[in-house]
């Protein structure tokens, strides 16, 4: 009867364990998809209607495995949408950078259209900007890498991102500077830290010194007593006073003296710097040489595709085709142009180009002077894994996009596309 | 006021060296002592955190106008809610220094395990503010004058006259001049930009805005001379508020005669 019990006890025991090993990796899997930064969490609107990341490379492939101190490079074009969302902030306030899991990367240079981004800087709807971020590597581990940018009081909007893994010890990081005045710093992240201990500790310990000066005689009781009683000279004692008043003279003396060494050691110096960069606004070099008119678009969701309906004019000298759309960083490739296909990287992460080559209605080139009306189809997961279908739960039911056009030179022309979005639910 | 007999007695037996009363009068300095340095790190931090924020956590934030201006003013409300019941119920100048040690040991705890250790922040970007000669200043002023309009007007504004010149010695190498992709910065500012806080972009920092810098171009002895003299004021304010809270009294205890114990007169 013991032995019995004792192993069914024991197959119980090996059944719960397999439950929380079973629990143990899912839980693991689902941190593991934690790890990115949310991107697929703002809304589609946010996503369609803001920015438009494209030709974005990085100088390391998905995937990759760097060391402390390795430099990555991520460049690319930025497009800022012209029917930017109502219900976010216009522009004109930005900062460049990147997303990554806090400083796990240090930034060492960012520049957009060729300007130096550490202050932030204000752009224009409608136009395209070039971008470069160079980051260091500092911290081990496996990271996502985006670049983001910041706007005013609409938050992060960041760009397609690729795992990096970085290996080495974070103690081995290094980033050195020299100031304008010759100081050489040998590591920003633990530049004049000694100083900032040492005078925090020397007015902790004169802090202390005071406290257990007081603390030494009873506290409580007595002196409440005492004050209830009235006998402040037993409370404040003459030493006391001739204490507090030397404590004064020798905490203003302590003050004087550590500003004027201070200013002897360090006779030059800058305010914080908290102007605003100016970026020109660059030139539509694609202005009015494709005009493109959503007649209409619908969201199939079972077969998690969108169908849009365009009126498309030619007003180059060239006959085009439609090479790609591209929305919320995902891109949906027409397999049929080989240019567009050019332009899909090797190390461009998978997740964000559709498998499915983008269907259109006729394929012939649109001539010049020509007007075509195509139904161009994009199909793919995606629109269920980057979480775009929940655009028929914003409050701006409509999309935004990029189409990429391409001439028989495999030359680029990109324009706009929006418009409301009908949701079709059922087969 | 006069002591009641028990009150005499008992000041007695507690003044009397090595009596058991002695002891336990001691004892009991140290349990208050203990929960009270809990207590105030966590309330303190917690003010100076939500309050002063950001100017107090990014060594770039740290400018010559708002963190000059506000840190004071909101560091002065809790130590001189706490000078109140500390002076006039137990005739203890040291809210002020009690609340400063309290404040940096809380910071540093939260600086090393929650923005470095946890979130990889370095040192040299996230080192809090000294608030302690100020503070003790307060505690001084109090001491020597225990008057709550002298200490309003010269304790008060010590904490805000002793706050630029107690952080200029360890914020001075942070402004040395660099030059950065061709651009004019300092070292917090490099440090600022250079350490990635995704969620906190260099147009967030509200620094050296307005038009204060116009005046000479002394900003920080301005925005300190003005920091003094609302300090003057939130003193005698929140010393009132200490006041008026620790003389709230205490509401009779109606349910306590169900579970056998009897009416305590001093409570009617």
């Amino acid at each position: 009867m013991t032995t019995m019990k004792s192993s069914k006890r024991n197959a119980l025991n090996v059944r719960a364990a397999l439950i929380k090993s079973v629990l143990l990796m899912v839980l693991m899997c689902v941190t593991g998809l934690a790890l990115a930064h949310g991107e697929r969490n703002q809304e589609p609107f946010l996503r369609m209607k803001t920015l438009h990341w494209y030709d974005v490379k990085w100088s390391v492939e998905n995937d990759a495995t760097i060391q402390v101190n390795d430099v990555v490079e991520m460049t690319g074009k930025v497009h800022f949408f012209s029917r930017w969302p109502e219900v976010i902030n216009k522009p004109s306030t930005i900062f460049l950078g990147n997303a990554t899991p806090g400083p796990v990367f240090l930034r060492v240079e960012t520049y957009l259209d060729g300007v130096p981004m550490i202050q932030s800087t204000g752009v224009e709807l409608g136009h395209v900007y070039d971008f470069k971020v160079i980051l260091k590597a500092r911290i081990p581990g496996r990271h996502h890498v985006h670049p983001m940018i910041n706007v005013e009081s609409a938050g992060g909007l960041v760009g397609p991102g690729i795992w990096i893994n970085v290996a080495g010890n974070a103690d081995d990081f290094v980033y050195s500077i020299t100031t304008r005045t010759g100081t050489e710093i040998e590591n920003l992240g633990s530049y004049a830290v000694p100083n900032v201990v040492k005078w925090h500790a020397i007015w902790a310990i004169v802090g202390v010194l005071w406290l257990l000066w007081w603390f030494r005689r009873p506290l409580i009781i007595q002196r409440y007593l005492l004050v209830k009683q009235g006998s402040w000279s037993q409370l404040i004692t003459n030493n006391d006073r001739k204490i507090a008043a030397s404590l004064i003279v020798g905490i203003i003396v302590t003050l004087i003296y550590a500003n004027n060494i201070t200013k002897e050691k360090y006779p030059r110096t800058v305010p914080l710097q908290g102007s605003k960069a100016h970026v020109d606004t660059p030139v539509n070099k694609y202005a009015g040489m494709v005009t493109v008119k959503n007649l209409s678009a619908e969201y199939y969701l079972p077969g998690r595709t969108v169908t849009v309906k365009a009126e498309i004019t030619n007003n180059t000298n060239s006959p085009i085709q439609v090479g790609e759309f591209t929305a919320a960083n995902i891109r949906f490739v027409n397999h049929s142009v080989p240019a567009a296909m050019k332009g899909v990287d090797v190390g461009y992460p998978g997740e964000l180009v559709a498998n499915d080559s983008l269907k259109i209605s006729d394929q012939t080139p649109i001539q010049p002077g020509e007007t075509k009306i195509l139904d161009i189809e994009a199909t793919d997961v995606a629109w269920e894994t980057e979480r775009l279908s929940s655009l028929l739960n914003d409050p701006d039911s409509s999309y935004g996009a990029l189409l990429f056009f391409y001439n028989a030179k495999g030359e680029r022309i990109i324009e706009e596309i929006y418009g409301q979005i009908i949701p079709t639910f059922i087969d | 006021m006069k002591l009641t007999t028990n009150e005499a007695t008992l000041l007695s037996a507690v003044t009397t060296p090595n009596s058991d009363a002695a002891r336990i009068s001691r004892g009991l300095d140290m349990f208050v002592v203990a929960i009270l340095f809990f207590a105030i790190i966590a309330a303190f931090h917690i003010h100076i955190m939500l309050t002063v924020g950001d100017w107090d956590f990014w060594v770039d934030w740290k400018d010559r106008m708002y963190w000059v201006t506000a840190t004071p003013m909101l560091l002065i409300f809790i130590p001189a809610a706490l000078s109140y019941p500390f002076m006039m119920k137990f005739g203890l100048p040291i809210a002020g220094t009690l609340c400063a040690l309290c404040l940096v040991i809380g910071e540093w705890i939260s600086r090393i395990v929650g923005f470095h250790l946890w979130t990889y922040f370095p040192y040299s970007m996230i080192w809090p503010a000294i608030v302690l000669p100020g503070l003790m200043l307060m505690d001084l002023v109090l001491l020597l004058s225990r008057n709550l309009f002298i200490t309003s007007i010269f304790g008060g504004s010590a904490v805000a006259f002793a706050f630029a010149p107690a952080n200029w010695p360890i914020l001075a190498p942070y402004h040395e001049p660099v030059v950065h992709m061709g651009q004019l910065v300092n070292v917090a500012d490099m440090i600022g930009y250079s350490f990635t806080r995704t969620a906190t972009p260099e147009y967030l920092r509200f620094i050296e805005r307005g038009t204060l810098r116009t005046f000479g171009g002394e900003s920080t002895l301005i925005s300190t001379g003005f920091s003094g003299f609302v300090c003057m004021i939130l003193f005698f304010v929140w010393w009132k508020i200490g006041e008026w809270l620790t003389n709230l009294g205490t509401i009779p205890n109606v349910v306590k005669k169900h579970v056998g114990l009897g009416d305590d007169d001093d409570e009617k």
